[in-house]
């Protein structure tokens, strides 16, 4: 386990040294001159410009400029929105735990619907109902997802007026800012409407929390179906079969522990397809999270927020990568032994 | 087969053909073929075939919901936008732009990533290692972020969302073929062309790749499917084609705020990108369905 703590730990430094060469280098790429666009400031006088190219090494060779690009993002520092002028990092405080929020809940729901769906059409190997767990799964894969979220708010928030369409929760309740997760901040908060509230935010969750859900859903049916006939066709399932073990105890003790492991292998890849998938929910539902606010900058060309934006969000989806690369070696010692990189 | 054998001699079809063979048997995907055949037929002919243009209105006809509503024209098939432009023509129109720009990006992003894979699967040491390490950060990174980054760097449009695409696509499939080659050099028929002299790359060229060349083909279909949502997406949010374009994502994009009182300004485009993306994946199901049953045989 230590070699391969250490190992990840080798692709993790090495991933984001990658990635903040990557956003050091959208500064020279970008439009403008490159020390604003590290440090956002557009409106500088001549004495701070010549503080910020001091503080930035610009006088010096590309190795310093990146070294000393790379301490200051060491120290939460990403520069100054320019679009805003507020401090990036406050920015980025505010809107993460909105992400993590929704990406983790929709996590959640689809691997509780695409489980224990593709684990049926693996029991049901050929027959008509996984013939139909599987086309559904195709269906939903190849639904384009701003097109999900239209008709979802079209036909649960205008048609049936069931669920909220647009934002985090209801402007009527106060919530304290302590962790960012609306959730706990809820349940932290000493309001005495804290069940409504509770409620409210909830309704405000379900409708992107599924359309965002959806896609990686039928690819969680796929995994786990393939990994299911995989431990089917096993030989220890047929010792134990042989053993005289019902169905039930063959499928709950033996058959659905092996194939969760091969999923939870997956996890962190589906992971990054899932924020993805939330960056434009957000936009749709008016979400305030970190994607929504990454294409506004696009859109009022803040490259500053672009580039800290880009780094925090892949920094973010590598470290759930990794994490899940830890739970399942923990869980699974033949892969602790695995060679060379990935 | 009443063929008349003239020689005792058994025909192998070759392992591309036994593909078609398997593949042709299954009727879902036949008639994804045939759908996806269709697109890339309306994709080229768009122009010859559609009623009117896609850019010019006519006013008269303004909102004008599709032929079968009770206040449809026929003339309008599928209605009008809120310009008076027709949504057929429109949609036909969009097939070459969505449909038939990701057919193109994906060969071209195939073309460059067989190349480069097919060459670092003969590398070894630190170089492939840090090429590995350096695969696995950016396919670590999902397609749809990276190209919102390019077209962050080169600006919206629709010719930059191309190129950001297929910029995107080109990791996996040197991932895929370096994989490929790599796993089929280990094989016992290269060891036997090799010695009989042949060089590393006539192996490559005449041994290796007639043995990859489906899997390309299936990760081929899996990166259109994504191209095509990826360059409705980058539409939809106004970071790709602009007004006027009928690309299918701008399309949708531009009926939002009629939504609710003309709806077939936005599910129409929308169901012009399910049906292609439907289409392109029962293909690829198709094949990596041939593929299994035919290395069972």
């Amino acid at each position: 386990m230590l070699t391969f703590t250490l190992r990840r730990l080798s692709l993790f430094i090495f991933t984001m040294l990658v990635l903040t060469l990557l956003s050091f280098s959208l500064s020279f790429l970008f439009p403008g001159d490159t020390v604003i666009n590290h440090s956002g400031q557009i409106n500088a006088s001549t004495t701070e410009l010549a503080h910020l190219n001091q503080v930035y090494q610009m006088d010096k060779n590309i190795f310093h400029q990146y070294l000393a690009y790379l301490s200051h993002i060491l120290n939460g520092d990403f520069g100054q929105s320019m679009a805003s002028q507020s401090p990036i990092s406050n920015e980025i405080r505010k809107l993460l735990p909105a992400t993590i929020e929704l990406s983790l809940v929709a996590l959640l729901i689809a691997m509780l619907v695409g489980i224990p769906l593709g684990f049926i059409a693996a029991i049901k190997h050929n027959k008509t109902s996984d013939n139909v767990i599987l086309s559904l799964a195709m269906l939903g894969y190849s639904i384009p997802v701003f097109w999900l979220g239209l008709l979802a708010i079209l036909v649960f928030s205008i048609g049936l007026g069931w669920l909220p369409s647009a934002g985090q929760i209801s402007l009527l309740f106060e919530i304290e800012f302590v962790t960012g997760i609306q959730f706990f901040d809820i349940l932290l908060s000493d309001s005495p409407y804290k069940w409504q509230a509770f409620r409210d935010a909830s309704a405000h969750m379900i409708l992107p929390a599924c359309v965002v859900a959806l896609a990686p859903a039928t690819i969680f049916i796929r995994l786990s179906r393939a990994s299911m006939i995989e431990v089917l066709a096993a030989s220890y399932i047929r010792a134990a079969r042989a053993k005289g073990l019902s169905f039930q105890q063959i499928i709950f003790r033996h058959a659905i522990r092996n194939a969760l492991i091969q999923i939870i292998r997956h996890v962190g890849l589906q992971f990054a397809n899932l924020v993805t998938i939330a960056m434009v929910t957000e936009v749709i539902f008016s979400w305030p999270g970190i994607g929504r606010w990454l294409i506004d900058s696009i859109y009022q060309r803040d490259y500053t927020a672009i580039q800290s934006g880009l780094l925090v969000l892949s920094c973010f989806i590598f470290i759930v990568h990794i994490l899940t690369d830890f739970i399942y070696a923990a869980l699974n010692p033949l892969a602790r032994g695995n060679k060379h990189g990935s | 087969m009443a063929r008349e054998k003239i020689y005792l001699e058994e025909v192998f079809p070759s392992p591309f053909m036994q593909l078609w063979g398997i593949f042709r048997k299954t009727p879902v995907a036949m008639i994804g073929f045939c759908c996806f055949i269709f697109l890339i037929f309306l994709a080229i002919f768009a122009p010859v075939l559609a009623p009117y243009t896609p850019v010019d209105g006519n006013l008269d006809m303004i909102l004008l919901p599709p032929a079968w509503h009770a206040d449809g024209n026929v003339s309008y098939l599928l209605g009008t936008d809120e310009l008076g432009r027709d949504m057929l023509s429109r949609l036909m129109y969009g097939t070459s732009l969505t449909f038939g720009l990701s057919f193109i990006v994906v060969i071209f992003s195939l073309v460059i990533g067989v190349v480069i894979g097919s060459l670092s699967a003969l590398t070894r040491g630190i170089k492939s290692s840090f090429l590995n390490h350096f695969l696995d950060v950016v396919l670590s990174i999902p397609s749809l972020l990276l190209a919102i980054i390019i077209v962050a760097i080169l600006g919206p449009g629709i010719s930059n969302t191309v190129w950001a695409i297929a910029i995107v696509f080109i990791p996996q499939f040197i991932h895929i073929t370096r994989y490929a080659v790599k796993e089929e050099f280990r094989k016992d028929y290269v060891l036997a062309s090799r010695l009989d002299g042949a060089s590393n790359f006539r192996i490559l060229y005449y041994s290796v790749f007639p043995n990859i060349v489906e899997r390309l083909m299936s990760q081929a279909t899996l990166a259109q499917s994504a191209a095509i949502l990826d360059i409705a997406t980058l539409g939809f949010l106004g970071l790709g084609a602009q007004i006027p374009l009928p690309e299918w994502g701008a399309i949708l994009a531009n009926g939002l705020e009629r939504f609710y009182i003309a709806p077939w300004t936005v599910y129409l485009p929308g169901l012009a990108i399910l049906f292609a993306v439907v289409a392109t994946n029962l293909v690829g199901e198709g094949i990596r369905h041939a593929l299994k049953l035919r290395k069972e045989n």
